[in-house]
């Protein structure tokens, strides 16, 4: 051992204790988060999402340029991290080499690696540095961005990949004798145009080199924790331990304990977000995909799903240190908490809890969780919230509809129909098959009510033996929880649990995606658990089992459809092809073409996450910019399998000069029974 | 300073309404109760003089049977500090003799401002109020849409057809509060669960003689359903030939 291993392995030992004790000071700044010990359970389906999101980079390749960019960097870190640990080794050990542990034929395979990521990293990042310097990239400006660090930081990739082939090629033309051309191409190919360098200066280039990497690799190390590119190390675990995509059901709200006894309800500041929100912070990057699709952002609004995000980092990286230092004294004084000082009210109440920017997250950030976290405490705290939705809060807790319609009336629709409701049934002593649940819109609106009846006219068709609730249908909840009222929601949920326990229902149909969620993915936080159908899904399979009665003649007033995705359908309950089955059964001739943003990258229509009963004063308008989208298909009529999606896309084609019909996929087949 | 606000539960003014069999009432099944309107307004202002204030008390008061205390509970939860249940059990529509079991709660107990609404949206009388001010011995100032209370001193404002009239009085006062004023808040969960602390008081009501007696209650009578001439353009000469010899409204 020389002193120069000597002097090497106590930089690399510093290096790496730094290097520690940054990560465990960033580890420990989540203990100040809430408990969550959701993300434990179902190892293998973890382990699922690890491999296919984190290492095939699933969600990365969502984005055709980007994509195979960041793939070739990642998989070349991954490949050329085993370099590096070599590299540092021999550093500190003179002469030691993977090749004393492997096989010939796998040493060279290892070596060939090094040379090909090298090659493929330094054009993935000379590809990056150009887009991002020649190619304002809408996704990659904001205010929110630290915006000379990506720069920076490929730079320095760039640096450790020349510095990397530097050294290699330098050595062996300083080694012609040992040169080994076959395994490291890129390196031999250097070396060969470089043999008029004399051999001492060789010698110098490489030392120089060599230590350039290495000092390269150990800062880059230790830039990581004070930089957005902290990602490198807190992605893989953010993706394993995310419930965005599994286990179990996606995009449910965490219930609350609305007697505990705390301070706050929801999230003020971050200790009351969970820890795991506060990794999502550490495992952001800011490639601003989420705030690209972000509907509200789209059409003008202040809200930034990737900006929510980095407010967690750059608020707990100053709050955490001073409740984790506080030992026992309180927290430190701070007036700029998470809520006003960093994120404000606007910016919350823009999100429609369309998931379209946690569909997209390559890392699998739940943003939607820390703003409904956020919203529950402004509505629970602190009675702040929009005033135009005091009415359906109240609506919602005295007549169990968010619009001050009559209770008593939510089953008329159905006069004449001959539909029975389960208290009807249960005074005979006889039962359904199944409860199809109408949902506020269904039973109120009179739009969504001929989707009501259509689905209805259906099922009698189809010999179905289901049965209404009538008068003790309530709100499903859902506007109120994803409001910020647990309160209130949780009181409609029980309701609700309570009706359909006394009538022993087991399966539930619903032409409403939100009624569906509640239902079928959230309600059993509260011991209700059902199987529960979405309209799409139920039609499609009574057509395909032939009980349909259609008519045969194949005139259709209408020759092109296109299907808007209802978020709860789709990003909530992944059913995308069920509508479109359905149309395409009763259509046979009808083309259905896709609008640009559809299936799991559909546009929200702006209705969810109680959007319907607040004012939309900022920007443009949601259901416009989805309206013109459909519009620009061509299509002559517009197909939908939701009540919300339904209004608020009626409502902008409408008044359109160029003005199609919209109608619901149940309307579509009703339309066509014999 | 301290301040009292009489309220009353009333049916949901949205559900449909049947006569009770006893033909001098609503049948109740199936309704549901709030807060009167205005008496939120009046407490909503109420609890944001002693906001303002950063001190005193406000204590809302109802006449009724046990249930009145879940929108006694209400009013606390939105931040009133006490609550009365003036406890009885059959229903009284005699505005005086409720006014007279109010007062006699009311007196003697050092309020310096008494707030009510200004009608129940239910009943309608407008009669409460001034009935308590009356018995009491006190100014009083009905309908009021702004309200300054500063230095002992009432000053309210009171919209008319076109025009409003400022008024003052001193305190101690009676005050019936009209719509514009505030809108009652909606209570926060941390306002519900103090309020499951707060005490509420029970006595029995000393109603005053019943002076009328309600006779009869019925409903309109239906109107008769609605003609669709027909569509667009080419419906208008109809619509105007019906409006013109049937309705003969043109």
């Amino acid at each position: 051992m020389t002193a120069s291993n000597g002097i090497f392995a106590l930089i690399v030992v510093a290096a790496a204790a730094f290097f520690s004790y940054n990560v465990q000071r960033l580890v420990g700044y989540l203990r100040v988060g809430r408990l969550d010990d959701s993300r434990w359970n179902d190892v293998p389906h973890r382990i699922w999402n690890l491999v296919t999101i984190g290492v095939f980079q699933r969600k990365i390749f969502r984005d055709a340029v980007a994509g195979p960019m960041h793939a070739a960097i990642f998989w070349g870190f991954c490949v050329l991290s085993a370099g590096t640990v070599e590299f540092l080794a021999a550093g500190i050990v003179p002469g030691f080499s993977f090749a004393r542990f492997m096989p010939q034929w796998a040493f060279r395979f290892y070596m060939g690696n090094q040379d090909l990521w090298g090659a493929l990293v330094i054009g993935a990042v000379a590809f990056a540095l150009w887009r991002r310097l020649t190619h304002r990239v809408k996704r990659l400006q904001g205010a929110e961005t630290h915006a000379n660090d990506p720069l920076f930081i490929l730079s320095w990739i760039g640096a450790l990949m020349v510095t990397m082939f530097l050294a290699e090629s330098f050595h062996m033309v300083a080694h012609a004798e040992s040169a080994t051309p076959f395994y490291r191409p890129i390196s031999f190919a250097l070396a060969t145009m470089l043999t008029w360098v004399p051999v001492g200066a060789a010698e110098v280039i490489h030392a120089v080199s060599w230590w350039a990497h290495g000092l390269l690799v150990l800062g880059f190390l230790n830039y990581l924790p004070y930089s957005k590119h902290l990602h490198v190390v807190a992605s893989l675990p953010n993706v394993y331990l995310s419930n965005t995509s599994g286990p179990g059901q996606v995009g449910v709200m965490q219930s609350m304990d609305l007697e505990a006894d705390v301070e706050q309800f929801g999230a003020k500041d971050i200790e009351q977000l969970s820890w795991k929100s506060l990794m999502d912070g550490f495992a952001c990057t800011e490639c601003g995909r989420c705030t690209a699709v972000c509907p509200a952002n789209i059409t003008g609004k202040l809200l930034s799903p990737r900006k929510i995000i980095v407010n967690v980092r750059e608020r707990l990286e100053t709050r955490a240190p001073a409740v984790l230092m506080a030992d026992g004294s309180g927290p430190v004084a701070d007036d700029r908490l998470l809520l006003d000082g960093f994120i404000t009210e606007q910016e919350l109440w823009a999100c429609t809890t369309c998931r379209a920017c946690v569909q997209e997250c390559p890392v699998s950030i739940d943003h939607v969780s820390v703003i409904l976290e956020m919203r529950r405490n402004l509505v629970l705290s602190e009675s702040r919230f929009p005033e135009e939705v005091v009415p359906a809060f109240e609506s919602m807790e005295q007549r169990g509809s968010p619009w001050a319609f009559d209770p008593g009336e939510r089953g008329k629709w159905s006069d004449g129909m001959h539909i029975p409701t389960m208290a009807e049934l249960a005074e005979r002593g006889e039962t359904a098959d199944l409860l199809y649940f109408v949902g506020c819109m269904g039973s109120f609106d009179e739009r969504a009510k001929k989707t009501t009846v259509a689905f209805a006219k259906i099922m009698q068709a189809a010999g179905v033996n289901f049965a209404i609730l009538g008068r003790e249908e309530k709100c499903n909840g859902d506007p109120a929880r994803r409001m910020g009222n647990e309160y209130l929601y949780q009181m409609l949920a029980r309701e609700n649990v309570e009706t359909l326990a006394k009538y022993k229902v087991r399966t539930i149909v619903t032409a409403c995606p939100h009624c569906m969620h509640q239902l079928g993915s959230e309600y059993p936080q509260f011991g209700g658990n059902y199987d529960v159908i979405h309209h799409s899904t139920f039609i499609e399979h009574l057509m395909a089992q032939g009980r349909v009665p259609l008519r045969q003649d194949l005139h259709e007033a209408v020759s092109t459809f296109t299907y808007h995705d209802s978020c709860y359908l789709g990003r909530y309950n992944q059913i995308y092809d069920a509508p479109r089955e359905t149309l395409k059964r009763a259509l046979p001739v009808v083309n259905l073409v896709e609008m640009p943003r559809s299936g799991d990258r559909g546009l929200c229509c702006g209705a969810g996450g109680g959007r319907m009963w607040m004012e939309e004063n900022e920007g443009r308008r949601i259901n416009a910019e989805r309206a013109d989208e459909a519009l620009a298909t061509g299509a002559q009529a517009v197909a939908v399998a939701c009540p919300f999606c339904m209004t608020m896309l009626n409502d902008s084609i409408s008044s359109r000069d160029a003005a199609i019909p919209v109608y619901d996929i149940a309307e579509v087949v009703a339309e066509r029974l014999a | 300073m301290k301040l009292a606000v009489c309220i009353k539960r009333v049916p949901d003014m949205e559900g449909r309404f049947k006569i009770a069999a006893s033909g001098t009432g609503i049948d109740e099944a199936g309704l549901k109760f709030d807060m009167s309107d205005f008496d939120g307004y009046a407490a909503e202002v109420a609890i944001q003089i002693t906001e303002k204030l950063g001190a005193g008390e406000v204590t809302v008061i109802s006449l009724g049977p046990d249930v009145v205390q879940e929108t006694l509970r209400k009013a606390l939860s939105m931040g009133a500090h006490r609550a009365v249940q003036l406890k009885h059990d059959a229903p009284v529509s005699d505005g005086l003799a409720i006014a007279t079991a109010l007062a006699a709660e009311l007196k003697d107990r050092g309020y310096d401002l008494i707030l009510c609404g200004r009608m129940a949206v239910d009943t309608q009388n407008r009669s409460t109020g001034a009935f308590i001010a009356e018995l009491l011995g006190l100014p009083v100032i009905t309908a009021i849409s702004q309200l300054n209370v500063e230095g002992g001193v009432v000053r309210a404002r009171r919209e008319l057809e076109g025009a409003y009239e400022l008024i003052e009085c001193p305190l101690p006062a009676v005050v019936t509060i009209d719509e514009g004023i505030a809108r009652a808040r909606y209570p926060s969960l941390k306002g519900i669960m103090a309020a499951k602390k707060k005490p509420m008081d029970v006595r029995p009501a000393q109603l005053g003689a019943i002076t009328y007696q309600l006779e009869k209650m019925e409903l309109p009578a239906e109107r008769a359903a609605g003609r669709i001439v027909g569509e667009g353009k080419d419906a208008v000469p109809e619509l105007v030939r019906l409006l013109k010899e049937e309705a003969k409204v043109l």
